[in-house]
């Protein structure tokens, strides 16, 4: 059936009407969920992941905790009817492990893990609905949930998926494309312009590489600027609500980090 | 079932405050008033069936609240070979994230994921409520609904907020149409012919099978296909049959309904019912748990069962009414809707 799809057709475009470097639509939500401190349900297109955030709280075992930082602790949950055959993960599945390990090793450098000494930070990822680009989707919720939980961090991470058809660099894969092409998964911290994250899983030529990268680290810039609109109008609804003493100050808030962003800005 | 821990004092200024007169409820309720019950269907894009509903939260965006997600999915399974029944059948499984309970450790999840689960599927796939459309081709193939049912936070008596969602999701539920496809040979071999007529003594041994009749095929066809039609496909069978659930906290003096999780863990005994309202026919108790370190006796039972019953169906009407609703909003033809943007 996939192979009679064209990934990418003469007119330059893919199977979902999208171009080469064409983003899927993107929403992000920061409407509290139960009791956690932090939550983000963002999605990418059909991709839909929330995630949770516990903390920094008094770890469950004393044991566990480091005297100098905090220990993150990664949960990811996939739902049994998120993809489009039922199919239950335990919590012990590789590929679940494997994708919480990416994520907490994504976000242990960008957490400011030392102004939490002895304390546990406890991350729980849901995915709700399934259609490529699952680990970019854990990652950008997980950045969002971590701003909304007020935990220092250097930097948002933005993560966007790329692949390549024949010698087209493609960015974003819906679980068609990504089923059919070699592909990367990458992280930037849009700030400081480092990479937290590298993912390949299949096999790509290194000729390619450069490109998908560059346009990966492009693409994870606009992202960013999508996340900070999504943040900032968060916090300034908040701002609002906490009434008109303190509007005053919110609002120079608000600007000063314009201000900073502009600085830092590429 | 959520182990919040509280101390002696709250447990009794609870419980005073409950048995006071008037009574007196932290969020100012009476007795038997629900909090604010919110459902949307179809939320699950993958899925043939799905509900989100939430008790208790918070107005204007604020979190809080019993967040549980349901869903269902067929699948085809095997009669002759795999593990399918004759008629198909229903498999439950309550799943809970660890969002909800961030106090308890994995295992203690595990536990609670299995007890809910154990309550939701022993009365879902009971007998009497079993769907009939479930079935593909007798003796040989038919559907597996998988219903999964995800807690996404526990804010008191999530066991009601479950039945509520897998309610809708049931009621939501689409099994798609199916077509029973039979390769035969130009001449009907005599095998099959006389099978026929064993089964359906109305045709005259003389006449052939015209290839259009379609009508006997399902007895005997070897598979199925998917005919392309406009919609899903045909709602589940039994949509009024399916129990809601309330649960009554049962103080020595008097109950209430919907109780915060502060209130479970003040309340000595839990009695969960489970009914169902059939059209044209009285209503069936399918389920009953009764929970708690607190003692009953007989005739307080009875009552509380009648008590129970008329709470269920008065929460069953509402239910009913938003699921119709839901299903206009839902049913609105495209053009509808961007006429009236």
């Amino acid at each position: 059936m996939s192979s009679r799809i064209e990934i990418l057709n003469d007119g330059g475009y893919r199977s979902d009407g999208r171009r080469q470097y064409e983003l899927r639509s993107i929403d992000i939500d920061m409407s509290p969920q139960g009791t956690a401190d932090g939550c983000a349900v963002v999605s990418h297109g059909l991709t839909q992941v929330q995630v949770c955030v516990f903390g920094p709280r008094e770890a469950r075992k004393r044991a566990e905790t480091l005297h100098d930082r905090a220990v993150l602790n990664v949960e990811v949950g996939v739902l049994p009817f998120s993809a489009g055959e039922r199919r239950r993960r335990g919590r012990a599945d590789r590929r679940i492990l494997e994708l919480a390990a990416s994520i907490k090793s994504t976000f242990e450098p960008v957490i400011q893990t030392s102004l939490y000494p002895r304390s546990q930070i406890d991350i729980f990822v849901s995915v709700l609905a399934q259609d490529g680009g699952l680990l970019q989707a854990c990652i950008n919720a997980t950045s969002v949930a971590l701003a909304s939980a007020g935990i220092a961090l250097g930097d948002l991470v933005c993560a966007v998926s790329g692949g390549v058809h024949g010698t087209f660099p493609l960015l974003d894969l819906s679980a068609l494309e990504e089923g059919d092409l070699p592909n990367v998964t990458v992280a930037i911290t849009p700030r400081s312009g480092k990479v937290t994250l590298v993912t390949l899983e299949t096999r790509l030529h290194v000729d390619r590489f450069g490109e998908v990268f560059a346009r990966a680290c492009e693409a994870g810039r606009v992202i960013h600027t999508e996340m900070r609109r999504a943040v900032r109008a968060r916090t300034s609804k908040l701002v609002d609500a906490m009434g008109a003493g303190t509007k005053g100050t919110g609002e120079e808030d608000v600007e000063r980090d314009v201000l900073m962003s502009e600085i830092n800005d590429f | 079932m959520a182990s919040v821990s509280l101390s002696k004092a709250e447990k009794s200024f609870i419980q005073t405050s409950l048995q006071a007169t008037p009574p007196l409820r932290a969020d100012g309720r009476a007795l038997l008033d629900y909090r604010t019950v919110l459902l949307e269907t179809g939320v699950a894009s993958q899925a043939n069936g799905s509900a989100k509903l939430n008790v208790g939260k918070a107005p204007l965006e604020g979190g809080g609240g019993t967040e549980v997600l349901a869903a269902t999915k067929l699948e085809v399974e095997d009669v002759e070979n795999g593990d399918g029944l004759d008629g198909g059948r229903i498999v439950c499984a309550v799943t809970c994230s660890p969002s909800a309970y961030p106090h308890l450790s994995s295992n203690a999840l595990d536990e609670v994921q299995y007890d809910l689960t154990m309550i939701l599927h022993q009365t879902i796939s009971h007998q009497t409520l079993h769907p009939k459309n479930l079935g593909i081709l007798p003796k040989k193939k038919s559907w597996l609904l998988n219903l999964d049912v995800v807690v996404f936070a526990d804010a008191g008596n999530v066991l009601d907020a479950i039945f509520m969602a897998a309610r809708a999701a049931l009621w939501d539920t689409k099994v798609p149409r199916t077509r029973a496809i039979q390769y035969q040979a130009k001449k009907a071999g005599s095998g099959t012919g006389s099978g026929d007529m064993d089964v359906d003594s109305g045709n005259e041994p003389g006449h052939g099978l015209s290839g259009f009749d379609t009508r006997d095929m399902a007895r005997t066809a070897a598979d199925f296909e998917l005919p392309d039609y406009w919609d899903e496909g045909e709602v589940l069978d039994g949509r009024d049959r399916w129990p809601v659930c309330v649960t009554l906290n049962v103080l020595p003096s008097h109950h209430y309904l919907d109780a915060t999780t502060p209130e479970e863990a003040s309340t000595p005994l839990k009695l969960h019912l489970a009914f169902s309202f059939p059209t044209d026919q009285p209503c069936h108790l399918q389920a009953l748990r009764l929970l708690g370190p607190g003692e009953l006796q007989l005739p307080q039972l009875k009552t509380l069962i009648a008590d129970g019953e008329k709470y269920a169906k008065e929460l069953f009407t509402a239910l009913e009414s938003k699921l119709r609703d839901e299903d206009l909003r839902r049913n609105v033809k495209a053009r509808d809707k961007f006429a009236s943007r």
